[in-house]
């Protein structure tokens, strides 16, 4: 009776099946065919955070990947906090946490429960200042699985390049909101987009279609969204 | 078999005492303190002229406004007391060095040394009463009796500086004629926070059965009671017969039971030493745990560089949990910090008052805290505490629980917040940062989203906010709200009428927010709504505010919420 090893690394586990010579290949394939099937399968949906309905085609993968640092990055006032508070908000809904460092303390929370955030299971650090930044990140990192998080303007590299190891080996997500000083795998910019609803004198904001330009390992597309 | 003998002082409705110390426009009006329960506040504490016109412990708020015309409600400051009573503390402190704190407003020491050097009870009591009247607090009472619960209750003498002894071995005698009632106080948390199985529910039964007094109650066979009400009955029925509450047979704990924790670079912060003492309090909880016990009575120590230490016992009446002793650690370092404070918004009156608080004088510290220790006084056999089954997730609870109690470690208590939705009408005041660790509670009511009441009488009178600016919110609001300038077509800002009105469009607006979108600071408006205008508190001319909302988009696809006061504009909020 053939003993299969099963070897867990980094929360995927795969058998390590090691050839004995001078067994006939037929037996061979019929135990790679049992090992594949008694595999442990950790699906690669189980490595992504959920993101809210109709936010998902923004994404690679359909939703926040976890251990990646995604950058959302864009001028004022063209939907980049609203963009995080949504990203961040679908998490807080399955009972995990999640975070967001405001440097000024001028995050909405109207507009974060708007966005359909549990308001129990989201903490907002407000007025860090900027020697500061990289610790509560990373201690945030530790605990929290979803971090939204404003970059300060001088960040370091090596800061930068230590938090995005934290953040892998933690199995985190990182949403640097601004200018993010290393490479990451994807980067969004919000882009603003028509508003409807308000007229000349009259009428009331109703919703925006936003437009985002989505970068992915140097591909670049741009999605809408309707709202 | 007899208790100790014991000596309680006992100021009563010390809350409202500690409340007038801090804020002296409070002398003189009648003044009740509320805490939080479910539902709305209650009194806790009223003052005497308060309780004339039949304000009680327990009343909701309205209740008791309309009983008392022109009341003064506050909120209760565990903090607060805790400071002021410091100063009760170290008076009682100068007649005996074993004090035993129960809560602010109660402490106890063994009378056997005090009595022998003051030449007998009568002597020590009136010792106390001198030692606290001399620190400015009018009210105080003291009690001499066997066991802490009949000192408790002779305490309550009939005014202020009364002394009353009970003679040794007539504790008995002295509780019959209590009413069972009197059972709830024997506790140190707050009567009302006890549950459906505490001793309040038992005394209404004890009524009920016929039996009204402590003396009917002990007549009583142990056996019976133990049977018919269990541990909480067994515990009460020895507090009614004059024994102490908990048995004799208590080995003294080992002295490896204590902790302490060694804090370099000394803590300077109040904040600083309170997250070490959280720590040290898991520690301390998870020794008595592994040994099966719980702590009733722990000394808290705390030492500091120059050698400047205070130590404190602090009793509780069940097993004190580790968030239960950080919290002691905290009121006792919040008593002696004289100088420092946890860094609160300076806007806020409370801090201010905390300021002036602090003007009093207790020996100031004048380094940091070096050594924090917890070493247990009383210990008993731990009976555990059965856990929910449909638990959820605790583990990333926990966890992050943990990270965001370090964040707070690293820049301070305030920082670390989550919202709370509140009643209001501008996007700023609707929502209510509450740090982490206080309890969610918002500071003004709201109608819920729903529109139902969900069985809550009180619920269907909460306020609707009318002139509040619809969905969708917009992600950033500027509280203050940032200056802008709000331009007509010509370049002249942009008035409104005292009737709200405005005839001259709005073409322009400046603002250092927009400045990096459009490089210029300056945008076209290409659509706008308003004015919205907006007369708050009319009735009172101190307060009244008059202003006027615009929502604007410029021509760069920005929109924002533009608030207009007295002829000057400024950026409220920013659709992000």
């Amino acid at each position: 009776m053939r003993r299969t090893y099963v070897r867990y690394g980094g929360g995927v586990a795969f058998p390590d099946v090691s050839p004995i010579p001078h067994e006939p290949s037929s037996s061979h394939e019929r135990l790679r065919s049992v090992a594949r099937s008694v595999r442990p399968t950790v699906l690669a949906g189980e490595r992504v955070v959920p993101v809210a309905d109709g936010w998902e085609g923004l994404l690679p993968g359909r939703g926040l990947q976890r251990g990646s640092v995604v950058v959302l990055d864009g001028p004022p006032g063209r939907g980049t906090t609203s963009l995080a508070l949504q990203l961040i908000a679908a998490a807080t809904a399955s009972g995990e946490w999640s975070a967001f460092v405001d440097l000024d303390g001028t995050l909405g929370g109207v507009a974060a429960a708007g966005a359909g955030t549990s308001l129990d299971r989201m903490a907002v650090v407000r007025g860090v200042s900027a020697d500061q930044w990289a610790a509560v990140a990373a201690a945030l990192i530790d605990g929290v699985p979803v971090v939204a998080a404003e970059v300060p303007s001088r960040l370091r590299h090596s800061e930068a390049r230590r938090l995005v190891a934290r953040v892998r080996e933690r199995d985190a997500v990182l949403l640097a909101v601004g200018r993010w000083p290393v490479e990451a795998a994807t980067t969004l910019r919000a882009e603003g987009g028509p508003w409807s609803g308000l007229g000349r004198g009259e009428g009331l904001l109703a919703g925006r279609d936003l437009t985002v330009a989505v970068e992915h390992r140097g591909m670049a597309r741009t999605v809408a969204i309707a709202g | 078999m007899s208790a100790e003998r014991t000596c309680c002082a006992w100021c009563p409705d010390w809350p409202v005492v500690a409340w007038r110390r801090a804020d002296p426009d409070l002398e003189g009006r009648p003044v009740a303190v509320l805490e939080p329960a479910t539902g709305a506040p209650v009194v806790r504490a009223a003052s005497i002229d308060a309780r004339a016109h039949g304000v009680r412990a327990g009343l909701r708020r309205r209740e008791a406004e309309s009983r008392c015309p022109g009341l003064v409600t506050v909120e209760v400051d565990p903090l607060l007391e805790a400071r002021t009573f410091e100063v009760v503390a170290r008076a009682v402190e100068s007649v005996t060095p074993r004090l035993i704190l129960d809560r602010p407003g109660r402490c106890m020491f063994p009378t056997l040394g005090p009595a022998r050097y003051f030449g007998g009870d009568e002597a020590v009591a009136t010792q106390v009463v001198a030692a606290v009247t001399a620190t400015g607090v009018a009210d105080v009472r003291v009690g001499v009796a066997d066991g802490a619960f009949a000192a408790l209750l002779a305490a309550r003498g009939p005014g202020p500086g009364s002394a009353r002894v009970v003679p040794s071995g007539g504790s008995p005698d002295f509780l019959g004629p209590w009413p069972v009632g009197v059972l709830q106080l024997a506790g140190s948390s707050s009567p009302r926070t006890t549950g459906a199985s505490g001793p309040g529910a038992l005394a209404d039964l004890l009524v009920r059965l016929g039996m009204p007094t402590l003396g009917a109650f002990a007549a009583l066979s142990e056996s019976a009671v133990a049977g018919r009400f269990g541990a909480t009955g067994r515990q009460a029925h020895r507090l009614a017969r004059g024994l102490d509450e908990h048995p004799p047979a208590l080995t003294q704990p080992p002295p490896e039971l204590s902790v302490d924790e060694e804090l370099d670079p000394p803590a300077r912060r109040l904040d600083v030493a309170a997250f070490a003492a959280k720590a040290l309090a898991d520690r301390f909880s998870a020794l008595l745990a592994e040994r099966g016990l719980a702590c009733t009575r722990v000394v808290v120590e705390a030492e500091t560089e120059h050698g400047e230490s205070l130590a404190r016992c602090w009793r509780h009446d069940g097993a004190l949990d580790a968030s239960a002793l950080a919290d002691r650690v905290r009121w006792q370092l919040e008593g002696w910090f004289a100088d420092t404070h946890m860094p609160v918004d300076v806007t806020d009156r409370r801090a201010a008052q905390d300021a002036a608080a602090e003007a009093e004088v207790l020996e100031p510290v004048t380094a940091g805290i070096t050594l924090l220790r917890l070493a247990p006084d009383c210990v008993v056999p731990a009976t555990g505490r059965q856990l929910g089954f449909w638990g959820g997730d605790p583990a990333a609870a926990d966890r992050a629980a943990r990270a965001l109690a370090r964040v707070q470690g690293l820049v301070g208590p305030a920082a670390v917040t989550t919202p709370v939705l509140q009643g209001g009408r501008s996007h700023a005041e609707r929502v209510r940062w509450v740090p982490w660790g206080e309890p969610r509670e918002p500071s003004r009511p709201d109608r819920p989203a729903d529109g139902g009441t969900d069985g809550d009488p009180a619920a269907g009178d909460a306020p609707t906010w009318p002139g509040r600016v619809p969905d969708p919110a917009p992600a950033r609001v500027y509280d203050p709200p940032r200056p802008a300038e709000l331009l007509d077509a010509d370049g002249t800002p942009v008035t409104v009428t005292g009737r709200g009105e405005c005839h001259v469009p709005p073409a322009w607006i400046r603002s250092d927010v927009l400045a990096d979108s459009t490089g210029g600071g300056t945008s076209g408006i290409v659509a706008w709504a308003g004015p919205w205008p907006e007369d708050l508190r009319w009735w009172d001319r101190l307060t009244r505010r008059r202003r006027a909302r615009w929502q604007i988009l410029t021509d760069a696809g920005v929109a924002a919420l533009v608030v207009v006061e007295s002829g000057r504009a400024a950026l409220e909020a920013l659709y992000d």
